[in-house]
């Protein structure tokens, strides 16, 4: 398995939370951007000749922001270069209120099956302060563009003086716009962000509150059929992202676009966070890697484990031999020792108990040397 | 050639903490073109980081200057530094030993203040010649009239013609120099008489060995000479001698009047000690010179590594340390919640300080020290007594008849604003009140006698603090008292942590059981599952905090492909878990063990 990750980095105004890689006032390079995409789809896909991809995830940013046809012409230049396996997974991005039913039938034609939605709140005033640009009414129009497609929402948890009961209602929401598979976050301040202020002046849900909202939402999402498959990600049985999955599972993925991250052939590398230097490196045939790093020996096994535990299912312990030819149980035996009590252990499996997932860093780092 | 012995002058420096001696030595050797100006670091003698970042002299530093009196004559002047703070008056007492004569320094702003009581005392009990010197006179707030009274009042020495100078601008410092040829006698040894040195400091070279630092009294010392100590049979051959210019320098020989280092190849410090006597094999004189009173570890705390397996390495640090800290003593100790590692006794909470910065910063070791203790003599039922200086070595309370400890004669000084103030600071440390006398009208002199166990705390912050920094301090030790004591253990998760136990007065038992599972609740970051703390003397639960469970620790933004941030941000946090130490299930920062200190009584 793996998956290829396209970065547009536009979007129409930045949220007050956004760190990532998005420039609102350079929407007007949309054109050269996308020039360069493909001269880089082109490029990575002859260098990753014989590799075969089941899943893309066009993200940003927001992708549904750019003319349509732009997206299409990725996804072919995708096809033409990459070998991408007939049923794979082929997910956008979009933020409510960016599409309209023409935008959908061109994604459906250029063969998106998956529509992620920025849904984050369902409360507009919630939305106003972080500066989103839609209403819980937008949500519903595009979900509606959407009936019968395989759809998922994004939602944020620790919101100023969000409670448990909001943050169901959003669900609610979610649920009545047709969503099978619902992404809940906790909102992260970051520093250089708008909200980081928010959060110095304690204006943001403390860790406890955050917590004891998701333990209650996750409860919630469970009644409705929603169960979890990752720390933060839940879905009706099947509807699970095949994309998310593989990085949990450690596969590999090529990233294409500004800022955007690749694990391939054991080494990890990500692009250039400027469009600027980003079109500048492709336009004279330069990767626009800004760092790359080969992981190498045990890092490769903390990796694995580190990603695995966020999954419900956890460490395949028969893959895990597979890939590594040694027994996890010997690797790993004080730090296994040391967690027995938050970690379900069978001999096909090591996973960190329901309960404790919201609680896993502990345990992951002592899995580090 | 030797230096004629007329030609010597041999002295040091005394003050309070920050009236200015290591400027004015700075000063002193700028004009006798020791140093240039540019070249000289500010504060020449305080060579170690520590002592330059903390502005205070912890060790000895020996420097010869060479100066061209008025009367036509060159002058060497041997001046010895000594350390300011009243833990360290015992390497004051050392340096005395090897001059003749001493300078005084007294603030032109503050006046006569604790330290420059005590160690002028010492200076005058050591037979020395006293040369006051009123420094600061550069600053506006400078009242050296007062000052000068104030030394004649109170020390009882003539400041009539005290050079009054800043050590800062240069002001007068050529002054001091003249007075120092003038007032400070020559030494007076017989250089024909068998060899007689005093070892006043010692540092351990990796080429050369034990580098002894000397005060030649009687006879003369060379290259080839065989020495031997006092209190050791081994015999050394010299395989250099030398002076402080200020760096070491080879000479010829040293005679009687000098003051210089040795260096013999000697392999350990127990053969070399600090006050022993010098002499030669072939003419052994017949008795030592009067070494010094043995500095007596007052605080003793328990000293781990962090990391178990750098005991070794600890050891040796600690040993190195010793090797010219002869107050810092060592035995080894275990705790089941520790390991292994060292119990050592300290002067006091700033040297204690100083040795657990100086390892961490000289040797890269981190540690772990426990709550210092004091010794208390513990008077079993069976008429036997024990000696006890680690809280875990307590017998059970059925086999303690009665308990005593040391208690300390103390001297505040301060404006009779603060009197009401350090009354109350003094009641609540069990203090008792035995003298107050007005010195004059700006300076209280009050007399108390307070455990010493009282003292190590906080005391002194406190003092400070109430007193907005105006009173100073100085004690002595002054025997023991009996009292009512306990021991407070901490549980955590509950099991006793043995190197959390103090041994406290039975009242203050309740309130500092409180204080200190406060603080172990602040100290102890949440983990992954709650964490009681309980205080208790003799199994009786007095106290209980509780650390929550973490709710919320996970990497939980979105955006999975970049797992080198996830990563790194793991990584963060394995570092900040490398720093503790698991005692039973629970994980505790290195620094909780001496936190616990560090809690407010003012509150």
């Amino acid at each position: 398995m793996a998956g290829i990750y396209v970065h547009i980095p536009f979007c129409k105004s930045k949220c007050t939370y956004c760190d990532f890689a998005s420039f609102p006032n350079e929407i007007n390079k949309t054109e050269s951007y996308f020039a360069c995409l493909y001269r880089e789809t082109k490029g990575r896909g002859l260098q990753l000749k014989g590799k075969k991809f089941d899943t893309v995830y066009i993200g940003g940013g927001t992708p549904s922001i750019v003319p349509a046809k732009f997206i299409a012409g990725e996804i072919k230049q995708i096809r033409q270069y990459f070998d991408i396996a007939d049923n794979a997974e082929i997910t956008i991005e979009l933020n409510p209120g960016t599409v309209d039913a023409e935008k959908v039938a061109e994604y459906k034609k250029a063969g998106i099956n998956r529509f992620s939605i920025g849904l984050q709140s369902g409360f507009d005033e919630e939305l106003k302060r972080l500066n989103r640009i839609h209403t819980a009414k937008d949500f519903l129009k595009t979900c509606n563009l959407l009936k019968g497609e395989n759809v998922s929402a994004d939602i944020l948890i620790g919101l100023w003086e969000q409670k448990a009961e909001d943050v169901k209602k959003t669900v609610d929401l979610a649920i009545a716009g047709g969503v099978r598979h619902i992404s809940m976050y906790a909102l992260t301040p970051e520093v250089g962000t708008p909200i980081y202020t928010d959060y110095l002046n304690g204006e943001l849900l403390s860790d406890d509150e955050t917590a004891d909202i998701y333990d209650s939402v996750r409860a919630y999402l469970k009644e409705k059929g929603f169960y979890r498959y990752e720390v933060s990600n839940f879905a009706q049985k099947g509807y699970e992202s095949r994309h998310n999955l593989n990085y949990w599972k450690r596969g590999e993925y090529i990233g294409l676009g500004v800022a955007a991250a690749s694990f391939i052939d054991g080494r990890r590398f990500t692009n250039t966070y400027s469009i600027d230097e980003y079109c500048n490196d492709i336009i004279f045939n330069r990767p626009a890697e800004a760092n790359s790093t080969v992981i190498e020996g045990k890092d490769n096994n903390f990796e694995y484990i580190m990603l695995a535990l966020r999954t419900a299912d956890g460490i395949d312990v028969k893959d895990y031999k597979k890939t590594f030819g040694t027994d996890i149980f010997k690797d790993y035996e004080k730090a296994i020792k040391k967690n027995a009590k938050y970690l379900d252990i069978t001999d096909d499996k090591i996973a960190v108990k329901d309960e404790y997932l919201y609680v896993e860093n502990g345990i992951i780092t002592d899995f580090m040397e | 050639m030797s230096i004629e012995q007329k030609n010597i002058r041999n002295f040091c420096i005394v003050a309070h903490i920050d009236h200015g001696k290591s400027t004015l030595a700075d000063r002193l050797m700028e004009m006798t073109g020791q140093v240039s100006e540019r070249e000289s670091k500010e504060q020449l003698l305080d060579s170690m980081d520590l002592e330059r970042e903390r502005g205070i002299t912890i060790k000895l530093t020996p420097v010869r200057m060479f100066y061209k009196a008025k009367d036509g004559v060159e002058y060497v002047f041997n001046l010895i530094d000594t350390p300011g703070h009243v833990d360290f008056s015992y390497e004051v007492s050392r340096s005395l030993k090897a001059c003749e004569g001493a300078i005084l320094i007294v603030d032109a702003t503050q006046g006569v203040q604790a330290q420059t009581l005590a160690n002028a005392y010492l200076a005058i009990d050591n037979d020395l010649e006293i040369m006051p010197v009123i420094n600061k006179m550069d600053l506006a707030s400078a009242r050296p009239d007062e000052a000068a009274a104030e030394i004649e009042n109170i020390l009882g020495v003539d400041a009539s013609d005290a050079p009054r100078i800043s050590a800062k601008s240069g002001l007068n410092v050529g002054e001091v120099l003249e007075q120092i040829v003038k007032k400070i006698p020559a030494p007076k040894g017989d250089r024909n008489a068998p060899l007689k040195a005093l070892i006043f400091d010692s540092f351990y070279d990796n080429f050369k060995g034990v580098i002894c630092f000397v005060r030649i009294v009687d006879g003369t010392v060379k290259v080839g000479t065989e020495i031997k100590t006092f209190t050791s049979d081994k015999q050394f051959t010299v395989t250099e001698v030398g002076v402080f210019a200020p760096k070491m320098l080879a000479t010829d020989s040293l005679s009687a009047g000098e003051v210089g280092y040795i260096a013999a190849s000697v392999k350990s410090i127990e053969d070399t000690q600090v006050g022993d006597t010098i002499t030669e094999v072939a003419r052994p004189a017949d008795k030592p010179l009067a070494g010094y009173k043995k500095a007596l570890p007052m605080v003793f705390s328990g000293v781990f590594p962090l990391d178990g397996s750098k005991y070794n390495d600890l050891k040796d640090a600690l040993l190195k340390l010793k090797l010219n800290d002869a107050a810092l003593s060592i035995e080894p100790d275990n705790s089941v919640a520790l390991g292994f590692g060292f119990r050592c006794g300290f002067l006091g909470l700033l040297h204690m300080d100083v040795i657990q910065e100086r390892i961490e910063r000289e040797f890269d070791l981190e540690i772990i020290t426990t709550a210092p203790s004091v010794s208390y003599k513990v008077y079993k039922t069976d008429g036997t007594m024990l000696v006890v200086e680690n809280p875990t070595h307590l017998p059970p309370t059925t086999e303690i008849a009665y308990m005593e400890e040391p208690v300390i004669s103390a001297s505040i000084f301060t404006p009779p604003d603060y009197v009401g103030p350090i009354m109350e600071l003094c009641q609540q440390k069990r203090g008792t009140y035995k003298d107050m006398t007005y010195l004059d009208k700006t300076r209280v002199e009050m007399k108390y006698i307070l455990p010493l166990n009282e003292i190590i705390y906080d005391f002194f912050d406190s003092l400070k603090s109430r007193t907005k920094g105006y009173a100073s301090f100085d004690y002595e030790i002054s025997g023991y008292q009996k009292s009512e004591l306990v021991k407070l253990d901490m549980l955590l998760n509950g099991e006793i942590c043995d190197a959390l136990s103090i041994i406290v007065h039975k009242d203050k038992a309740y309130e500092r059981g409180r204080q200190i599972a406060e603080k172990l609740k602040d100290v102890i970051p949440r983990q992954m599952f709650e964490i009681p703390i309980q205080a208790a003397v003799g199994g009786k639960i007095i106290a209980r905090e509780t650390v929550k469970a973490y709710r919320k620790d996970v990497l939980a933004k979105c955006y999975g492909g970049d797992v080198t941030r996830k990563k790194k941000l793991l990584e963060k946090q394995k570092e900040g878990k490398k720093k503790m130490r698991s005692i039973g299930t629970v994980e505790i920062p290195s620094e909780a063990f001496i936190s616990i200190l560090k809690t407010d009584n003012d509150k």
